[in-house]
C-alpha cells in the first residue's frame, strides 16, 4: 500500500472516530437536558400541588398565605424561559415539550387564580396581571416583539405578572381560561386586568393599555 | 432540510483534509526529511530577483542574499530590472560592483521574462528565485540544497513566514503562512506540492532547461511552472528550516487583490492546461487528493461563508427587530443566566470547532519544524476571528473573474 493510501485511511479512521464523537457528545448533552426537562416536569407537578393547597388553606385563614404565593412568579419566568429554548431546540411538536407546556400552564392559571382570590379576600389591590397569548404556528409575526417587550416590562416592574399561554395549546383548563376571557384568535392577545386588548405595534403602544400609575417603580417608604 | 446540512459533508472532508496533513507529517518520510543533516556536496547556484519598481526594499533583499552562508564562488545574484519607473535601477546599480552580483536590465514585460533573462544569463546547477520584497535566514540556502541531494527532486520550497507583522491583518497572514509551512512540509513527503512561491524557491538547471522556462501562468508563473513539473512527473520537494520572510499587504483591499490574482490564476491553470492532473492516479496524492481538495476548499469556503453570513443576517435582523422601540439600556444587556441547559449543540458548531482546532494544531506545529522566531499567539487569534470572514471575499472575487474572463492588474 502506497504511503498516501495508508495515510488517508488512518486520516479516514480519524475523521470518522472524530464525527462519532461529535455525535455523541451532542446526543449526551441533548439527553442530558432532557433529563432536566424532566426534572422541571416534577417541579411544576410539586408547585401544582402546593398551589392546589395553598388554594384550599386560603378558605381557613386567606391573607396569611400572601407572602408564600408570591414567590412562584420568579420560578415561572425561569422555567418559561427554559421551556421556550427547549422547545426552539427539541420542536414545538415535542411529546415531553407538549406535557411540560401543559403543566405550565396549568400552574400559571393556578397562580393567576389565587393571586386574584387573595387579593379579593384580603381587601387588598390586586397586581398589575396580563394574560399574553401567543403563537409558535408561525401564525403570528408580532408575537416575539410582543414577547421581548412584555420581558421588558416584567424585569423593569418587579410587581407585574405576566402569564403567557400558546393559545393553541390542547389543554382543557386554558381553552376554559380563553372563553372565560372572552379572547379571540387575534394573536398576540393581552388582557390586562381583565381588559383583553389584540396586536403589538410598539412598546409605548403596550404601556398605553395598562391602567394609570400600574407601570410605576414604587420606592418603598423607610 | 436544514441548510446546515449541505455544510457537513465539506466539514467533514475539511476535517480529513487537516487529519492527513497530520499524519503524513507524522509519517516517516517526513520525519527523515526532518532529520536530514547539511549537504556536503555544494553545487553552483544562481539567485534570480526580478524587479519591478522595488525600491524600497531590494537593497534589504540584496543584503540578506550577500549574507547568505554559502561559498561565495558557486553563489552568483543576479538582479533583473523588468522596466521599473522607479529608483529600482539606481539601487541595482549600487550592488553591482559587488564580485556576486549582476545587474540585467530590460523593459517591462512580466515576471516571467524578468526570471527567463536571469535563466538565460547563468549557467548555475541551481536556479533559485526572490522576490525583491523578501528576506532570507543566513543558513536558508544551506537547507534548500540539501533537498537537491535527491536526484529526482526538481525544485525545491522554503518555509515562508510574514516579515514584522505590524497590523491585525498581517498577523493574520503570517498564522497562515505559518500553517502553509506544515501544509508544503507534509505534501512534499507525497510529493503533492502544486507551487513553487516567488520567495526562495529552487530549480533544477537540467529541468527548467527541459520544461522550457516559465511563462505568463495567468499571473502565477510559479504555480505554473510547478504544475508543469509535476505534470512531467518530477517531484517537487520542501525544506521546512529554509526560513524566508515576506512582504506582507497591510490593507485589506490589497490583501483582496492579491489574493484574488492568486486564486484567479489557480483556477484558471488547473482548469486549463492542467485540468488533467485532478483526479489522476498517475500523480498519486497530487491527483486524486490535494488538487481536489484544493478546489472544493474554493466551493466549500464559499457556501460555508455564505451560510454563516445567512444566519447570522437573519439572526441579527431578528433580534434588533424584537428589540426595536425597547430602551437600549435593557435591550443591549445580555439577559438569563450562564446554564449549560442553554449550550448550543449543533454537530455544525461542534465541527467547526474541531477543524478549527486542527488548524491551529497544524500552526503550532509549522512554527516548530521551521523553527522560526516569534510569538504567534497574536496572529493565531486574529486568523481566529478574522480569517473565515476575509479569505471568502477573494474566493467569490477571483471565482467571479474566472466566469466572467475578468483580468485584473499585477499590483497590490
Amino acid at each position: 500500500m502506497s504511503l498516501t493510501a495508508r495515510n488517508a485511511l488512518i486520516a479516514l479512521g480519524i475523521t470518522i472516530v472524530l464525527t462519532g464523537t461529535v455525535v455523541y457528545t451532542i446526543n449526551y448533552l441533548n439527553r442530558a437536558r432532557v433529563a432536566e426537562l424532566s426534572a422541571i416536569g416534577d417541579k411544576l407537578s410539586i408547585d401544582i400541588l402546593s398551589l392546589d393547597t395553598q388554594f384550599s388553606l386560603l378558605t381557613a385563614a386567606p391573607c396569611d398565605s400572601i407572602a408564600s404565593s408570591t414567590t412562584l412568579i420568579s420560578e415561572l419566568a425561569d422555567m418559561g424561559t427554559r421551556l421556550a429554548y427547549a422547545e426552539s431546540q427539541l420542536g414545538s411538536d415535542n411529546a415531553q415539550v407538549l406535557r411540560l407546556k401543559d403543566q405550565y400552564s396549568l400552574l400559571e392559571i393556578r397562580d393567576y387564580l389565587i393571586t386574584k382570590q387573595l387579593a379579593t379576600a384580603c381587601g387588598t389591590k390586586p397586581p398589575v396581571m396580563v394574560l399574553y397569548f401567543y403563537s409558535n404556528a408561525g401564525d403570528c409575526a408580532d408575537c416575539d416583539r410582543a414577547g421581548y417587550a412584555l420581558s421588558y416590562l416584567r424585569d423593569t416592574y418587579p410587581k407585574l405578572r405576566v402569564y403567557s399561554f400558546d393559545y393553541n395549546l390542547d389543554l382543557g383548563a386554558l381553552k376554559t381560561l380563553i372563553a372565560v376571557t372572552k379572547v379571540k384568535n387575534t394573536l398576540p392577545a393581552f388582557v390586562i386586568n381583565g381588559k383583553p386588548s389584540y396586536g403589538f405595534t410598539s412598546l409605548t403602544d403596550l404601556e398605553k393599555q395598562f391602567p394609570k400609575g400600574a407601570l410605576a417603580t414604587t420606592t418603598p417608604k423607610l | 432540510m436544514s441548510p446546515e446540512m449541505f455544510a457537513y459533508p465539506f466539514l467533514f472532508i475539511a476535517i480529513f483534509v487537516e487529519s492527513f496533513i497530520l499524519v503524513t507529517i507524522l509519517s516517516k518520510p517526513a520525519r527523515d526529511a526532518r532529520a536530514r543533516g547539511p549537504a556536503t556536496v555544494l553545487p553552483t547556484v544562481a539567485i534570480i530577483v526580478p524587479c519591478w519598481n522595488e525600491m524600497t526594499t531590494l537593497a534589504a533583499t540584496c543584503e540578506s542574499l550577500l549574507a547568505l552562508d554559502y561559498p561565495k564562488e558557486k553563489l552568483e545574484i543576479i538582479l533583473v530590472d523588468d522596466g521599473s519607473t522607479d529608483a529600482t535601477p539606481t539601487i541595482m546599480q549600487s550592488f553591482a560592483q559587488h564580485p556576486q552580483v549582476r545587474v540585467i536590465l530590460k523593459e517591462n514585460g512580466g515576471k516571467h521574462t524578468a526570471l527567463n533573462a536571469g535563466i538565460a544569463s547563468t549557467e548555475a546547477e541551481l536556479i533559485g528565485c526572490l522576490d525583491a520584497d523578501s528576506f532570507v535566514e543566513p543558513d536558508a540556502l544551506r537547507e534548500i540544497v540539501t533537498c537537491f541531494i535527491d536526484e529526482q527532486v526538481a525544485a525545491t520550497t522554503a518555509a515562508m513566514s510574514v516579515h514584522r507583522p505590524k497590523n491585525m491583518l498581517q498577523h493574520m497572514q503570517n498564522a497562515e503562512y505559518t500553517f502553509g509551512i506544515s501544509l508544503r512540509h507534509s505534501f512534499s513527503s507525497v510529493n503533492g506540492i502544486y507551487v513553487t512561491p516567488g520567495p526562495f524557491s529552487f530549480y533544477r538547471r537540467s529541468v527548467v532547461n527541459e520544461l522550457g522556462g516559465f511563462r505568463y501562468g495567468h499571473q502565477t508563473e510559479d504555480m505554473e511552472m510547478a504544475l508543469r513539473i509535476q505534470q512531467a512527473g518530477h517531484k517537487i520537494d520542501n525544506a521546512p528550516r529554509a526560513r524566508v520572510y515576506t512582504k506582507t499587504p497591510e490593507t485589506l483591499f490589497k490583501l483582496i487583490k492579491q489574493r484574488t490574482r492568486w486564486t484567479s490564476g489557480f483556477l484558471r491553470n488547473i482548469f486549463g492546461e492542467y485540468r488533467g492532473l485532478i483526479g489522476s492516479q498517475r500523480h498519486g496524492a497530487l491527483g486524486m487528493l490535494v488538487l481536489p481538495s484544493a478546489v472544493l476548499s474554493i466551493g466549500s469556503s464559499i457556501l460555508l461563508f455564505s451560510l454563516v453570513l445567512f444566519k447570522l443576517t437573519r439572526h441579527a435582523s431578528a433580534a434588533i427587530n424584537i428589540r426595536a422601540g425597547i430602551p437600549l439600556s435593557y435591550a443591549m444587556t445580555p439577559h438569563g443566566s450562564f446554564d449549560w441547559f442553554y449550550f448550543p449543540t449543533s454537530a455544525y458548531l461542534f465541527l467547526g470547532a474541531a477543524t478549527l482546532l486542527a488548524s491551529f494544531t497544524l500552526i503550532a506545529i509549522g512554527k516548530r519544524i521551521s523553527r522560526t522566531p516569534g510569538n504567534l499567539t497574536f496572529g493565531i487569534a486574529s486568523y481566529a476571528l478574522l480569517y473565515a470572514f476575509i479569505a471568502p471575499i477573494w474566493l467569490i472575487s477571483a471565482t467571479s473573474d474566472v466566469v466572467r474572463g475578468k483580468r485584473r492588474g499585477w499590483r497590490y
